[in-house]
């Protein structure tokens, strides 16, 4: 999978830093903007896949930057600002923004919002299938594959499961689990938590797979 | 005008004529005029003069009455000078005059309070916009290094974030036409949003949130909307039970969408539920939270409603729901064909 390349042009340091670390974090490639007077020059040289733009900014703002950067480029661009008056909003849809994002955001928003927006601009087609050891996660069927047998997976139950493939080999602790699955909209509470795991168990029994899913007692699970 | 009043002050202008009457009898009579004479003189005198007393009567009358019906259907009384004729009298002019200026006085004194009001609301919004940098600094650091204590931080982070949000909501609930952005949106869309709001405060305490999730669509402001969401739900973690629990579901009645957050907390008692979107109502609830309750959360949702056109109700039986109704606008599918 190519890595993406995110551009943040946000004034405030100490959020340009972290945001950087959090993309990281989160696989992206993170690039910032330290200098205004040459946003768009930066714009150009770095090619960025996405652009997350700040409304109030020094020298130009994020208004003025998306119009320059709209007439040389369809890059997906996320505004984000402190300012949640709806002039704003309908500015930054107007002179080509893709998405709008108030401060303070929500990460897991933020995240969802760049993927879908990467998704669309990018569409690989892959990714709709994730191996480990002999079995198979279809993410579109919402199938488990083994040996040529396959288990239908609820909403949940496909989400935790494409968590514990995506950290294959790691403990993944319950807490974790729940924070991913309410990342997507998923509220699960501590016991149905267990109640998922536990149906996941029998379903994969069913399909004569034993102990694929391990327990570290107070850890978390893993595979 | 009170008529007895006007009277009485005529009494010196009575005696007056009254004296001169007598005075002029005598001196008549001390030069020899007849008794008829006299008395006509007499009759006539005294029918002129109650006839200039009953036209002056009438006519202050008349007048006094359409001042103050003026002033009946003035919609904004201290318009009243401006609006009144000149009177002729010179003492009623003089009183004309001291009207108008303590009107202008008047005037300048409350746009000059108008206007330091306007100044202050926009600080304010500037503020909360400011604050929000540090506040989306924090959340990230907190969300990049993630420990107990961060979590910890994340909650507290949150509650900020409602505090300013109803400060900014409040400063801007005067004029809300300023700020609206009416949006086909997904009910539920608006839903997840207010819960990923909330999500550590509800983690925090465990709270199991149960979606009956459809895909109603309404027409209304999200910013608004996600924020009397989020005052609802801060509330029904606040006046939780053990094991709590929040319900998001819609109704569907005639021409009505409606949006139900039903909680198994404490409950509202029956005589406090008239009372619980009044400005400043604590209720029992408030005052035996853990933290004091301000009334102004619920006060703010129903004036955001109102404003909205949303309805607001409570019940509150073995659950309390909030259900916020939405009209279903044929008109606008029309439109959009």
């Amino acid at each position: 999978m190519a890595v993406y390349k995110i551009m943040i042009i946000e004034d405030d340091p100490v959020i340009r830093t972290e945001l950087k670390n959090m993309l990281r974090g989160n696989g992206y490639d993170a690039v910032t903007v330290s200098d205004f007077s040459k946003t768009i020059q930066e714009v150009i040289e770095l090619a960025p896949h996405l652009i997350i733009l700040d409304i109030k900014l020094p020298v130009a703002d994020g208004f003025s930057l998306c119009s320059e950067i709209r007439t040389f480029s369809d890059v997906p661009i996320v505004f984000v600002t402190s300012c949640n008056t709806d002039m704003d909003e309908l500015n930054s849809i107007m002179l080509g923004g893709d998405a709008y994002i108030t401060k303070p955001y929500n990460t897991a928003i933020l995240l969802a919002k760049i993927a879908s927006l990467l998704k669309r601009a990018y569409p690989t087609g892959n990714q709709e299938v994730i191996p480990y050891q002999n079995t198979f996660l279809h993410l579109e069927s919402s199938k488990l594959e083994f040996n040529g047998q396959q288990t239908d997976l609820t909403k949940n139950e496909l989400k935790i499961m494409y968590y514990l493939y995506k950290n294959a080999g790691k403990i993944c602790s319950r807490n974790d689990l729940i924070d991913f699955l309410w990342d997507n909209q998923l509220y699960v509470d501590d016991n149905a938590l267990s109640v998922n795991i536990n149906r996941i168990r029998d379903k994969l029994a069913s399909i004569g797979l034993h102990d694929f899913i391990k327990t570290r007692h107070r850890q978390g699970y893993f595979i | 005008m009170n008529g007895k009043l006007y009277w009485k002050q005529k009494i010196p202008l009575l005696i007056l004529n009254g004296t001169s009457m007598a005075a002029l009898t005598v001196f008549l009579l001390l030069n020899g005029i007849n008794g008829d004479s006299l008395i006509l003189i007499l009759i006539v005198w005294g029918v002129v003069f109650a006839g200039y007393l009953a036209a002056t009567y009438l006519f202050r009358k008349s007048r006094m009455d359409k001042l103050l019906s003026l002033a009946e259907q003035l919609e904004e009384r201290y318009l009243l000078p401006e609006m009144m004729e000149r009177p002729i009298r010179a003492d009623d002019q003089v009183f004309y005059q001291l009207l108008r200026l303590s009107g202008k006085s008047m005037l300048e004194q409350v746009s000059g309070a108008k206007r330091e009001q306007d100044e202050y609301r926009e600080y304010i919004e500037q503020w909360i916009h400011e604050i929000k940098t540090p506040i989306t600094a924090m959340k990230l650091i907190c969300e990049n290094h993630r420990s107990d204590v961060s979590k910890d931080l994340l909650v507290e982070l949150e509650q900020i974030n409602r505090y300013t949000e109803q400060a900014l909501f409040y400063a801007r609930s005067e004029h809300p036409e300023k700020d609206y952005l009416i949006r086909e949106i997904r009910l539920f869309d608006v839903v997840h949003q207010a819960i990923a709001e909330n999500r550590y405060l509800l983690r925090q305490y465990n709270v199991q949130i149960v979606l009956t999730e459809t895909d109603d669509i309404v027409y209304s402001d999200e910013k608004w909307l996600c924020f009397i969401l989020n005052q609802l739900i801060a509330n029904a973690v606040k006046y939780r039970t053990e094991s709590p629990q929040i319900r998001f579901f819609a109704e569907q009645n005639g021409n009505e969408v409606s949006l139900c957050i039903a909680d198994n907390g404490i409950g509202i008692i029956d005589s406090d539920l008239p009372r619980i979107f009044e400005k400043g109502f604590t209720g029992e609830n408030g005052r035996n939270a853990s933290q004091a309750a301000t009334g102004i959360g619920l006060y703010l949702c129903k004036r955001l409603c109102d404003k909205l056109g949303i309805g607001l109700t409570a019940i509150s039986n073995d659950e309390t729901v909030f259900k916020l109704s939405f009209h279903i606008n044929d008109l606008i599918h029309q439109v959009q064909g």
